[in-house]
């Protein structure tokens, strides 16, 4: 194929048209020597140097529309759709490839701009299927947001459109939709750049070009799903989701992600009370753009678990035992423990799993009643890998540490162990763990124990052999704060109702301290989280307000 | 005065392709005179000098082309030699690899010393069997006789040259897919900038060039650069081959100076018209990726510039003639199909555009075309030319608009008659 274009420019950067050439118009402003200023749409703008067109047209609020761009991949620059205008520049110019250069002026708005646009649309359309009303992605769609603001309603296509395989599943949660694919190769970039595992490529070529996995190779990797959340179109679609809800009814809720000790944060899509999905949302100091499909999962243990669904006390009949009785025997039987064995012989097992909140309601009500001895399990899994995921999959750990409970150490939880099993310690309260289940706590250990209560969302083997269980709330029921692996804190939310008699455990914790002696009046974790900020310099200064939606590092971090 | 062969002068002698026939008639003369006293600079400037433009298609400057290289010489540098001749009615490059391997071989050798390379990389089109297999005997000669490898004729100068086949991919023709199926991945074309004298293949400054082109420096290297540029018209120097297919009387390779017209090469070189009594109805001068010249419009004379002028292209100089029995809407459909099928499916224009074109044409020529259609086909074909990657879009978009264009009426004869006049022996 001859190149029709012969005036190849010289090599390296492309030269910049001189500020002085600038016709009239606002001068530039001045800028640092990392800095280039140009004019977007008649108005002067300064980015750094290595900036795109369509990232400095961003700074302006200009949108130029774009499918394959995305700021956390490498640029593709196939689709084509954000071609503007530059001044001395023959032909339109990819916004995305195309470096802002010092003078430089870009026209996104010119008709012929527009023309371009439009005529990019109906490209992309005439092999779609507009499908639409069973797509999962209708109402979050590119295609549709796009042709809506730059098409032109109509196509001149009457021919027959390519086909290609429909719902192929690809990967062990996600299938994919050959028609509905604009090739943008979003999915093969981040499996290639991100997460390095290359399960995707393109296959065939012109019209017949397609997303194939290779052969024995499926989508499998542990962040597959986010080919799903950059997937500009319904082509990729995460299976845990596929017509469960029209995404228009759902509401996001930004929270963070409580499966490791990163603290992705996250988007909780809820509707008609209940999470339908987890989403990435996006903080450069933390996640990126990314999560990974274990912490797509987090709500679901919250609606499919065994829940404590009600407060259970000794001789409670099948209805369950009023929340006051319970917490009443709750104190009744850890007292007469310690009145009986002495103080030494009541222990408490916290979890690094709770909020911040929870571990202050912890420490103030376990200082009440005398209990010293705490033991923080740890929950470790396989290694750290090199993206997001941690071996520590507590989300809390570091926040422990902060309010004084120390890291997690499976060494105290062992020692702990024994010294039930010997009849040293007689009575136990268990937060958000579950020590009989998780094993470390034998059954013949749990049986000599004259008194265990325990705080937990859902039906565990600990809360099963407890005198006294009380039902807190579960992910997405209550909110707090959360110390990452790098010392960040950072806030979970609500996003929909409590199960029916839950708590958040700082609650419970308040009710179970005033049976102590300890005056605690605070009504909602915003409250408790300032007494905690109150309390442990790590969070001197911090409110729930000031975290926001993206935190802060803690004091010394 | 006769013209004296250059580019063609050994191609009929016996066993042209063996080193000892292209020794006998003064092979490799031109680089034991470089290697002898010649800086790699000074021959770079004579090419300069030569102003010989690229024949691969877009006729660029090859001394320029060459010096935008960097200056620095901290990554190796390659010459990568476009082989991949793929253009329809382009067959020039594989007269050369088959019956001439080492004037081609001595300008690569020439090249790489000129821009300082130690590897050259030949990716030759994976349908040329026999030349690949040719150009690598014609290399091992070369290394037994101490023209490649180390040292070559005690200069010091160390060149090693490797064949690559491609796989069967007209787009790989085009510079940087050809890269990127060199350095084993998918023939997709790159963005530029960079270009490959910057960041080329394997990341490292590449110099890529057409077989034909490379041919033409043992000549400049051997009689100068002034010698070189009395050939041809100014700013269009030198030797040519041109590709003449279709119907005329004696198809093949011709070599001519650069600006010969294209009736002369035609009617006194090429015999004329297959028969005699269908006139010539249109031309395409440069490969079918050029615009398509009527006949009204073929006096024209075959150089870069002129072409320009006359509104296409030298391209790749593979001239197609048409007669009288030609139905465009055919040929069009013909061409259109190629280049869907060749299209790599990187970005939206080409990869739509192309599968689109083939439809509407297909329509068109079996009798159900609408009358819109061949406004359609125009409008598509601006659509897709200047918005793509590469000049793929420009090559589909240039026939398509031009077809249509020149020929609009039997276009829209077609859809009132809603059958091809021709009687559709095109459609398969």
């Amino acid at each position: 194929m001859p190149d029709p274009n012969p005036p190849a420019p010289p090599p390296g950067p492309a030269p910049a048209p001189q500020a002085a050439a600038a016709p009239a118009g606002p001068a530039l402003p001045p800028c640092g020597p990392d800095e280039v200023a140009l004019l977007i749409d008649g108005r002067p703008v300064v980015v750094k140097k290595g900036t795109n067109v369509l990232q400095a047209a961003a700074g302006l609020g200009v949108e130029v529309p774009h499918y394959c761009y995305h700021p956390g991949l490498s640029v593709a620059g196939n689709c084509r759709m954000c071609l503007v205008e530059i001044e001395k520049m023959p032909k339109l110019q990819i916004g995305c490839a195309t470096i802002a250069a010092q003078g430089m002026v870009v026209k996104t708005t010119t008709p012929r701009v527009g023309t371009t646009r439009a005529a990019m649309m109906e490209f992309l359309l005439i092999n779609h299927p507009l499908d639409c009303p069973i797509c999962d992605q209708a109402g979050e769609c590119r295609l549709q947001q796009y042709s809506a603001e730059y098409g032109k309603g109509q196509s001149r296509f009457v021919d027959e459109k390519v086909h290609h395989d429909k719902r192929v599943p690809i990967g062990e949660r996600i299938v994919f939709d050959g028609e509905r694919c604009i090739k943008c190769t979003r999915c093969v970039r981040f499996c290639e750049e991100v997460t390095g595992t290359r399960e995707l490529t393109l296959v065939d070529r012109g019209g017949h070009a397609i997303i194939d996995t290779f052969p024995g190779k499926p989508l499998d990797n542990a962040y597959s799903g986010n080919t799903v959340d950059i997937c500009p179109v319904g082509a990729l679609t995460w299976k845990p989701f596929r017509f469960q809800a029209r995404v228009w009814f759902l509401k996001n809720v930004p929270s963070i992600c409580t499966g490791c000790a990163r603290g992705c944060n996250v988007d909780l899509a809820t509707y008609d009370h209940k999470v339908h999905r987890i989403t990435p949302r996006q903080n450069a100091d933390v996640n990126g753009w990314w999560m990974c499909d274990y912490g797509r999962q987090t709500h679901l243990p919250a609606q499919e678990g065994k829940r404590l669904e009600r407060a259970a006390g000794a001789g409670a009949g099948s209805a369950g035992t009023a929340a006051g009785d319970a917490l009443d025997q709750a104190a009744a039987i850890l007292q007469a423990a310690a009145s009986r064995h002495g103080k030494g012989s009541v222990a408490a097992v916290v979890s690094a799993r709770l909020s911040i909140e929870d571990l202050h309601a912890a420490r103030t009500t376990l200082a009440a009643a005398g209990i010293e001895r705490v033991a923080v399990p740890p929950h470790d899994e396989g290694a750290d890998d090199a993206l997001l995921i941690r071996r520590d999959r507590t989300p809390n750990a570091r926040g422990a540490a902060l309010v004084g409970f120390g890291a997690p150490a499976a060494a105290t939880a062992a020692a702990l162990a024994g010294d039930i099993a010997t009849g040293r310690v007689k009575a136990l309260l268990v937060i958000g763990e579950d020590p009989a289940g998780d094993g470390w706590l034998p059954a013949s250990a749990l049986q000599n124990l004259e008194a265990l209560v325990v705080i937990d969302a859902f039906r565990t083997a600990t809360a099963e052999a407890a005198q006294v269980s009380l039902p807190s709330t579960a992910y997405g029921e209550s909110e707090g704060v959360f110390v990452n692996c790098t010392g960040r804190a950072q806030r979970t939310r609500a996003a929909v109702r409590p199960q029916a008699a839950a708590d958040p455990v700082w609650a419970i914790l308040r009710e179970l301290g005033r049976r102590f002696g300890a005056a605690s009046s605070w009504t909602s974790a915003a409250q408790v989280f300032e007494e905690a900020a109150r309390t442990y310099p790590a969070f001197a200064g911090m409110t729930h307000r000031a975290l926001g939606e993206i935190g802060a590092p803690v004091r010394g971090e | 005065m006769a013209q004296e062969l250059l580019l063609t002068r050994n191609i009929h002698r016996e066993r042209s392709e063996t080193i000892d026939v292209y020794l006998r008639h003064g092979g490799y003369e031109a680089l034991r005179k470089v290697l002898k006293g010649t800086t790699p600079e000074a021959l770079l400037n004579e090419v300069k000098a030569s102003e010989l433009r690229g024949r691969g298609g877009a006729g660029f400057p090859a001394g320029m082309k060459w010096s935008f290289l960097p200056k620095t010489k901290d990554k190796p540098r390659y010459l990568c030699v476009n082989a991949d001749e793929s253009e329809p009615g382009t067959f020039k490059d594989r007269l050369l690899i088959e019956k001439d391997p080492h004037l081609v071989l001595e300008g690569i050798i020439l090249a790489s010393y000129a821009i300082e390379c130690h590897t050259a990389f030949f990716y030759i089109r994976g349908e040329f069997h026999r030349g690949a297999r040719t150009f690598e005997k014609a290399i091992a000669e070369a290394y037994q006789k101490g023209f490649l490898g180390k040292n070559i004729l005690g200069s010091g100068y160390d060149l090693d040259v490797l064949v690559y086949r491609g796989a069967g991919a007209y787009i790989c023709g085009e510079e940087t897919a050809l890269l990127e199926s060199l350095e084993g991945k998918r023939g997709l074309p790159r963005l530029k900038p960079p270009f490959p004298a910057v960041v080329g293949l394997y990341g490292c400054p590449t110099i890529i060039n057409n077989v034909e082109t490379l041919a033409n420096v043992p000549y400049i290297a051997e009689r100068g650069a002034a010698w070189f540029a009395s050939i041809g018209r100014p700013k269009n120097t030198g030797p040519k081959l041109f590709c003449l297919s279709g119907h005329v009387r004696k198809p093949g390779v011709y070599e001519a100076p650069l600006g010969i017209p294209l009736l002369e090469l035609l009617n006194d070189r090429a015999g004329g018209m297959l028969h005699p009594d269908r006139p010539l109805k249109a031309c395409v001068p440069g490969g079918s990726s050029m615009k398509i010249l009527p006949a009204s419009r073929c006096d024209v004379l075959l150089d870069f510039d002129s072409l320009a002028a006359a509104g296409t292209s030298l391209g790749s100089a593979g001239g197609m003639v048409m007669d009288s029995s030609t139905c465009m809407v055919g040929a069009l459909l013909n061409l259109a199909e190629f280049y869907a099928h060749e299209s790599c499916g990187q970005c939206t224009p080409c990869r739509e555009g192309t599968g689109w074109f083939v439809q509407v044409l297909r329509r068109l020529e079996t009798g159900q075309g609408r009358p819109e259609d061949p406004d359609l086909l125009i409008d598509v074909a601006r659509k897709v030319e200047g918005n793509t990657i590469c000049p793929f879009g420009e090559a589909v978009a240039w026939p398509v608009g031009s077809y249509v264009a020149e020929f609009r009426s039997e276009f829209d004869d077609h859809v009132t008659r809603k059958a091809c006049p021709f009687g559709a022996a095109s459609v398969r």
